[in-house]
Parts: structure tokens; sequence; C-alpha cells
């Protein structure tokens, strides 16, 4: 995170931004529903570096959440779901459709979830909802996740990589390679999905200059 | 489409541009989907004879971006993301949250994207432009697009074949076959139905 200050105009034209939300210079937030679902409660919750394009960003955060973007970067209808913390670093973009998470919402173990579906219910407004595992996601410099993917939680996505469209991405990826797939593989190279993992792929750097 | 190139029921206060053709009997419910058309093609889109363009559908073209759609094809709430050309033949079935993209737009290379994300802040409509050529998608006839599914630069999807809801398609797709996955592989091939039958061929000529 770097030079996040308060925008000289605002940044986004549908009402006052939420108090805890910091906006830097040159960046535009569009959409209506952008804070729909914004629930944070923490001092600073969403910080926002300068010269950002968010366009059509569902800033889905929750109570505890904490998320952080660098300058520069360049969302299309981005769906961002944190409960703990999404830190995105500064030159990415990120196509449409794509969502980035980093809980699961609801436990794994059955006997839990039956107390979850609970505690979510009308009927379970008391009650208190079992814990859920959150993990932070990592985004660093400069890196590329394409239209229609899915980032799950605790990934961290090293510096310069790339995400093709639609993949699913459950692992740490590698700074400068490329993924694809569900569960997300590195790419030999190609652009087309590949044929799952291969043993010389790991940390590979993918730019194909010539 | 009226004469002023408005639309009968547009909730949209848009106007279908010159470079758009309607065929007739085609149906596009809103010129939203045409906001972010920004071809300069003196023939970026067509939208053949009886093929209906549902509310959720953009295309977002960028200035040498060609979309050609042919004839009594239903799209659902698709994005066609095109910088080189789109064609999309007679009779496809597309379902929502589709994604067709000829062009990833930004470059492969982590510098040269820096650049490009530097210079578009400062542009009026924060539009990417692209840094690398698209490579042409070409969807054949009777084909059906599952929901969710994405279509990738390069991709050409043979004659009657069909793509399984959230499939990434990455490579070409050989005609009557099933493909699922990501990425999608086959799983099944499809008898061809035969000639499209004289009256139905009747029906879509112009």
């Amino acid at each position: 995170m770097s030079s996040s200050h308060p925008a000289s105009s605002s940044p986004w034209s549908h009402g006052p931004l939420p108090s805890n939300v910091i906006v830097g210079d040159n960046t535009l937030i569009t959409a209506e529903y952008a804070f729909r679902r914004f629930q944070s409660r923490e001092p600073g919750a969403l910080r926002i570096g300068a010269h950002c394009t968010m366009d059509g960003v569902h800033f889905a955060i929750g109570a505890e959440g904490r998320v952080g973007i660098g300058d520069y970067c360049y969302f299309t209808n981005v769906i961002l779901l944190c409960e703990l913390e999404l830190q995105i670093g500064s030159y990415v973009a990120i196509g449409w459709n794509t969502t980035i998470a980093d809980s699961d919402f609801h436990p794994l173990d059955p006997a839990q979830r039956i107390a979850d579906a609970v505690a979510c219910s009308p009927l379970g407004a008391s009650r208190a909802r079992p814990a859920i595992p959150r993990r932070a996601v990592l985004i660093e410099d400069d890196v590329w996740i394409g239209p229609c993917a899915t980032i799950l939680k605790g990934v961290r996505l090293g510096a310069g990589c790339r995400v093709q469209a639609g993949s699913l991405v459950t692992r740490d990826v590698p700074a400068g390679a490329s993924v694809g797939g569900n569960p997300a593989h590195p790419l030999e190279g190609r652009d087309d999905g590949g044929e799952g993992p291969s043993p010389s792929a790991g940390g590979k750097p993918a730019t194909d200059a010539p | 489409m009226n004469p002023d190139r408005t639309l009968e029921g547009d909730w949209h206060p848009g106007r279908v541009p010159e470079n758009v053709t309607l065929e007739e009997g085609a149906y596009l419910e809103t010129t939203y989907s045409l906001l972010l058309c920004r071809s300069v093609e003196p023939d970026a889109m067509r939208i053949g004879k009886g093929t209906s363009i549902y509310l959720g559908t953009m295309f977002d073209l960028g200035p040498g971006g060609r979309v050609h759609i042919g004839r009594c094809t239903l799209i659902n709430g698709a994005r066609i993301q095109c910088e080189a050309s789109v064609e999309i033949g007679d009779f496809c079935l597309i379902s929502w949250n589709v994604l067709i993209m000829d062009c990833e737009r930004l470059a492969t290379d982590p510098v040269a994207r820096r650049a490009a994300l530097s210079l578009v802040s400062s542009r009026p409509g924060r539009l990417l432009e692209r840094q690398v050529p698209g490579r042409p998608v070409r969807i054949r006839q009777n084909v059906w697009l599952g929901f969710d599914c994405c279509v990738l630069p390069g991709v050409e999807i043979g004659e009657g074949s069909v793509v399984g809801a959230r499939s990434v398609v990455t490579r070409d797709v050989p005609p009557y076959t099933v493909v699922v996955g990501n990425p999608a592989r086959p799983v099944r091939i499809l008898e061809p139905g035969g000639p499209v039958p004289p009256e139905i061929l009747a029906l879509v000529a112009s």
C-alpha cells in the first residue's frame, strides 16, 4: 500500500463513502451497489491507492474484514468477499466477473454446519454462528487475473503472475508463473489450459518474451 | 428498430450505432448492451434475422472489433469481449454469464502491462486499449454454450457442439462434440441431425 490519501473530488458518485474507506487521488469507483454489502467496522477497513479504476466492484467486506489495494489497479465487475484480509498490490488487473474470497463462509464439519444453518435462519436470530476458517489472500504487484476466475482463501499470487480466464485458484502461484484450469495448474508456456501439472512448471516465468 | 435508431420499449436512452445492423426480425432488448461497443469498423456488428439478444448481454468491442451473429440465435446475457472478430453462427443457444473473448487486451509481460495501467486512469471512460492482437473466435451453427462458460481467444467451436455449464474452452472443439470441464475436454459425440429442414431454411431466408 502506498500514497493513500483522501481524493480531492469524490471518487464515487452515489453518496458519501463509508467513513472507514480511504481512497487515493484519481481513483474512481462506479456502481451504486459498490458498498451494498460493506459491513466492516474496522478503522481504515478499505484502503485504495491512487489512479485505480474500480468499475462495478462489489466490496462485500464483513464486520472484521480489511482490504488494501495499491495504485494503478484496474478491476471490472470484481466481487471481493472479505471476512479477514485481502491485500492487493499495485498494477493489478482483474477481469469481469472474477470472485476473490478469504473465507468459505460456512464450516466444513456437518454438525457445525447445522448449527450455522440455524444461526443464519430467522429462527436462530439470537444464536452465535460457529467459528469459520478465514485465511488472508495476498495478491502481489503486476498480477493479471482473467475474467470469470475464482481465487480462494489463503492463496498468495506472486508478483507478475497470470491467472487464465475461468480458472479456480486454490494454491499459491509463484511469481511470474501462468496458471489455468480448475483447480488451476501451471500452464506450460501455452495459453490453452494445459494438461495438468508438469514437473518443471513451478516458479517458471511465463512471460513469452521473444 | 425505430427510424431514429432507438429501440421500442428500451429503458436505456441509447441508439443503435450506424455500424450495427439488425436484420429483419432480430430482437435487441436494450441499447445498454451496446454501451461498450466502440468499434469504428464500417460493419462492426450484425445481428441476423430472428436472433434475440436479451438483457445482461454486453458487447465490449474495441475500435477494430467485429461481431457477426447468424440467424435464429439466442443470446441470454453473455459478455462478448472483442478486439478482432467473433463470429457466431445460425441456431446457436448461448446462456447467461457466458464469456466469449478474442483478446486478453493486456500484454503478457508485466512491464508492458504497467504502461497500459498507468495510462488508463487518465483516459476518459477509462477503457483499456488492447496491447496484443486479437485472435478470432468462431462459433459455428447449432452450438449450445451452457451457463457461466468461457470461450478463450483463438477458439473455434464446430457445428452442432455443446459446451457444458461452467466449462472453459481453451482449444478448438470438433463438430458434434460435447465438451465439459476446465479446461474443457470431449466427453461425448453427438449424431449429426442432417441438413436443416427446408421449411426452416425458408423461414430464415432473407
